[in-house]
This record gives structure tokens, C-alpha cells and sequence, in this order.
């Protein structure tokens, strides 16, 4: 969930191996300049080594994140609503920033927003919420809900602003890449431990099957916040990742 | 002070720009009731988007450091929740804020924005000095998060209406949140007398003392009302351009 980044303001990394993608997807929808300048176009990786090195951002560990959490409960008491807000709209900025309205093909954009069962769930309501305000059109697919007030609440924000839900989820990569043009992971966080239950095994699998991109809010879900790659479930291609 | 009998008629219902006190109340009511927002989640994105105001009044990269200081003046109740969160944004930016919040809100809202303050370092004075000089050589800027529409003066104790007094002399820029303290929410009566902040930030949308305001810079900050609502105030703000939560009028 929402770390001393979202604070501190230090922005967003994106996901540098699959800049190519993000370059392919692009390309084909109206042109526009994009936050991060015509470099881009060029080398997907020479510009990942550039960044990465001017950029100098520290990655957390599982057990760091978790750590940092504590101390803002604890110590800054700062509450789960505050820090889920600050998150939530924080990730709406990165995204409309890397695929800004002009950029893509529909007006308003469609975004698919996927809700996981925690905390991570509760910052995909809140950007979706922002994504409204901002001028995208999304829909949230948010199976598994905690009987929070937090929770609940957000759920009525969103409804409240014509926000839908869906019933089901497509089993079929390629009709929501006919459907939206850009899909939010608020799946699984950084705390998350252990196996990937149902409905999110089949979600993932068919998220891995996406041409469309796809941004992933803290971590790409059931990635392995301890190992380099990405976790057990095999690699599942986040496009951007604005790590919260 | 009663609110005005009803929407003025001179303005065409598509255009309402302002908002009377006690709609501003219903319209924050709806949005608590209805639409289930927790005060804390808009206090945080009022504040955070008064600190985005205070950047693009003031932008850093053209500020000395003692420019980057800045007092922040809390008031007792929302208005002043909503100057801690701005001040804790503020430090974020990179300013140097320092917080005089004399008569404290028991409230847990305030009490928890006080300690996230307070961790991070923003001092908190113990009094203000009345001669104004001392403020116009310590800081850079002053932002008045005192009084919110419906706030009585005499409500918020004598600390701050002592620091409405010298601020009212201040010859650094002066940051309204909400509304000039001091003014009538309604008329903007004592707009002569009163404050004379150099920028407004409006919050989520203009008061009708607006219209009596003729300092550098008016904003409306806090992009957070939902299109129906707005549509039901019959309320016209300008557009917000991209993610930005701040929009100049």
C-alpha cells in the first residue's frame, strides 16, 4: 500500500524493461507529447539506463515497506483512509501522465481498474475515482470485498459517480482489449504472502494474455517483492508501474 | 450571520460561480451522507491541493530561502485542519513551513494532523509576536487557515483573532484558504477592514465574498466534486486541466 513515497512526492518509476511495449502501443494511437519527451521513441533501453541512473531511488523490500506502513500508522498516525487517498490519487496522476486522454484512441479513454482483495483493492477505488475526474471512463471489476466501512465507502464513491462494476470478468484476453484501452492491476500489494487464490489466479493468467497496457499499482500482482524477477506465477508484463 | 434568501437572480442558472454558505454546507453534506466521502479523505485533498496553489502563487525555483518560509495560521476548526495538511504538503514541496495553531481542536482529526506535522519536523510557535514587522523578516509568506464560512470570530478565541489583527498589516504575501478569515462569508463585508490576502484558494468551489476579492491570484482548489453534484449546485467552475487539482479563476 502507500509508503513514505507517496509523501515524499518522489514520483513514479516505470517498469523499464517493457518501455518497447509502451512504444508499440502508442504508436498508434494519436500523437502527443508524453511526460517523458521524444527520447523514448528511440531505444526503449538506453533510455531505462539513463533514467536509472539519474533517478537513484531506493527499492524497497517487502519487509521496508511493511516497516515503513508501521511507522506512519504508529508513529505520524497518519489513518488507512488518509494514506489510501494520497496513494489512490497519486497512481491517477502517474497513469494519466504516462497515457494521457490526447494519447489514446477513445474519448473519454476506457479503463479497466481490477480490485483485489486488500489494501492494494482500495487504492485501485480511489484512482479510478480520480480517473473519472480526470476524464477517463472506468470500470471496475472488484470481486472480493472486505465488510470495511473504508471499504464500503469507497465502493459508494464510486458508484455514486456512475462508476460500473462488473458482475464478471471477461475470460478472454482478447475482449478486453477490444473493450478498453488501458487496464489498472490494484490486485495484490506488497504485503501480499502466499498462494494466489481464486478468482485472482484466472484474472492474472488472463491479464498475462493482454495486448493493451497495463499499470500496476505498487508491484505487478504476485510479483515477488524479494527476487529480482517475478514471482511464482511467471512473468506477467506490468507497462507501468507507478510504485506507491 | 443568516445566508442570503436564495440564489441571486441576476445570475442565470447555468452560471452560478459561487456558492452561499449554506450551500456550501449542503453541498459538504451531500458529499459526507450520500456519497459516503470520510471528512478526513476531503480535509486531505483540500489541504494537499492549497499546497499546490501555494507552489503555482509561488513557485520554488524563484523563491530565496528565506522566500520558502512560510506561516501557516490554523484556526480551531476545518479551516484549520485543513492549514495542517497544507502545511504537512508544503514541507513535501520543499518549503519550510512553521505552524501557529494556538487554540487546539480536541478532535482526533486535528490531533492526528498535528502529530503528522509534528513528525515531520514543522515547528509549531508558542505565540505570535503582535508586531509585525517580526513576521514581514521571518518568513517569506503567511497562509491564513483560521476562519471557514459559518466560523464566528468570536468563536476562535482570542489568540487568533490577535493574529487576524496582525496579520491584517502584513506587507509579505498573504494566502487565504477557503475564504479571507474575518470576512463575511456571505457579503465579504469587512473586506475593507479585514484581511487582505493576496491570493485566495478557493475550496472546491467559490463563496460569494469572493466576488469581493481583488487581490493577485484566486484559485479553486480541491477537485473533488463529483459532475452530478456540481450539475445539482448548478455550479460552473472553470476546467481543470489535466490531473491538476488546482485552477485559476
Amino acid at each position: 500500500m502507500s509508503g513514505l513515497r507517496a509523501l515524499l512526492g518522489l514520483g513514479l518509476l516505470v517498469a523499464g524493461s517493457r518501455l518497447q511495449r509502451i512504444t508499440t502501443q502508442t504508436s498508434a494511437c494519436r500523437s502527443g507529447p508524453t511526460w517523458w519527451g521524444p527520447q523514448r521513441q528511440n531505444s526503449g533501453v538506453r533510455w531505462n539506463s539513463e533514467v536509472m541512473a539519474s533517478t537513484a531511488v531506493k527499492y524497497l523490500s517487502q519487509e521496508e515497506a511493511q516497516a515503513v506502513d508501521q511507522e506512519l500508522f504508529n508513529e505520524y498516525q497518519f489513518s488507512v483512509d488518509q494514506l489510501m487517498e494520497l496513494a489512490g490519487l497519486s497512481c491517477a496522476t502517474a497513469i494519466a501522465k504516462a497515457y494521457p486522454p490526447t494519447s489514446m484512441s477513445r474519448s473519454p479513454p476506457t479503463v479497466l481498474v481490477i480490485c483485489g482483495p486488500g489494501n492494494n483493492g482500495g487504492d485501485g477505488l480511489v484512482c479510478a475515482r480520480h480517473l473519472k475526474l480526470f476524464g477517463y471512463q472506468p470500470t471496475i471489476y472488484y470481486p472480493k470485498r472486505p465488510n470495511k466501512p473504508l471499504f464500503t465507502a469507497l465502493v459508494t464513491q464510486c458508484q455514486k459517480m456512475d462508476i460500473p462494476f462488473l458482475g464478471e470478468m471477461p475470460s478472454e484476453p482478447m475482449v478486453i482489449d477490444e473493450l478498453y484501452e488501458l487496464v489498472v492491476d490494484a490486485i495484490f500489494g506488497f504485503s501480499f504472502k502466499g498462494d494466489v487464490r481464486e478468482p485472482f489466479h484466472s484474472i492474472l493468467s488472463v491479464l498475462k494474455g493482454l495486448t493493451v497496457p497495463i499499470a500496476s499499482i505498487d508491484i505487478p500482482s504476485g510479483a515477488g517483492t524479494q527476487e529480482v524477477g517475478w514471482g511464482r506465477l511467471g512473468p506477467y508484463p506490468p507497462d507501468f508501474c507507478p510504485q506507491v | 450571520m443568516s445566508s442570503a434568501a436564495g440564489p441571486d437572480p441576476s445570475e442565470a442558472p447555468e452560471e452560478r460561480r459561487f456558492l452561499s454558505t449554506a450551500e456550501a454546507a449542503a453541498l459538504e453534506r451531500e458529499l459526507l451522507e450520500d456519497y459516503r466521502f470520510g471528512r478526513q479523505q476531503l480535509v486531505e485533498l483540500c489541504g494537499h491541493a492549497s499546497a499546490v496553489a501555494v507552489t503555482k502563487a509561488f513557485p520554488l525555483p524563484a523563491l530565496s530561502r528565506k522566500q520558502r518560509t512560510v506561516l501557516v495560521v490554523c484556526g480551531p476548526e476545518q479551516n484549520g485542519a485543513v492549514g495542517l495538511v497544507c502545511a504537512r504538503h508544503l514541507r513535501v514541496f520543499e518549503y519550510e513551513p512553521t505552524i501557529f495553531y494556538p487554540t487546539r481542536s480536541l478532535d482526533l482529526l486535528h490531533r492526528d494532523l498535528t502529530t503528522q506535522c509534528e513528525k515531520m519536523d514543522i515547528p509549531f510557535l508558542s505565540y505570535l509576536p503582535t508586531e509585525v514587522q517580526l513576521i514581514n523578516e521571518a518568513y517569506g509568506l503567511v497562509v491564513d487557515a483560521v476562519l471557514g464560512p459559518g466560523v464566528e470570530p468570536r468563536e476562535v478565541g482570542g489568540p487568533c483573532t490577535r493574529a487576524l489583527a496582525t496579520l491584517k498589516l502584513l506587507s509579505i504575501p498573504l494566502v487565504s484558504l477557503d475564504i479571507p478569515s474575518g470576512w463575511d462569508a456571505e457579503t465579504g463585508s469587512d473586506s475593507e477592514d479585514g484581511l487582505r490576502p493576496d491570493v485566495l484558494v478557493s475550496l472546491a468551489a467559490p463563496k460569494r465574498c469572493a466576488g469581493r476579492f481583488s487581490g493577485r491570484h484566486h484559485f479553486v482548489a480541491g477537485r473533488f466534486v463529483p459532475d452530478d453534484v456540481l450539475r445539482k449546485f448548478a455550479l460552473r467552475l472553470p476546467g481543470y486541466t489535466g490531473t491538476d487539482c488546482v485552477a485559476a479563476l
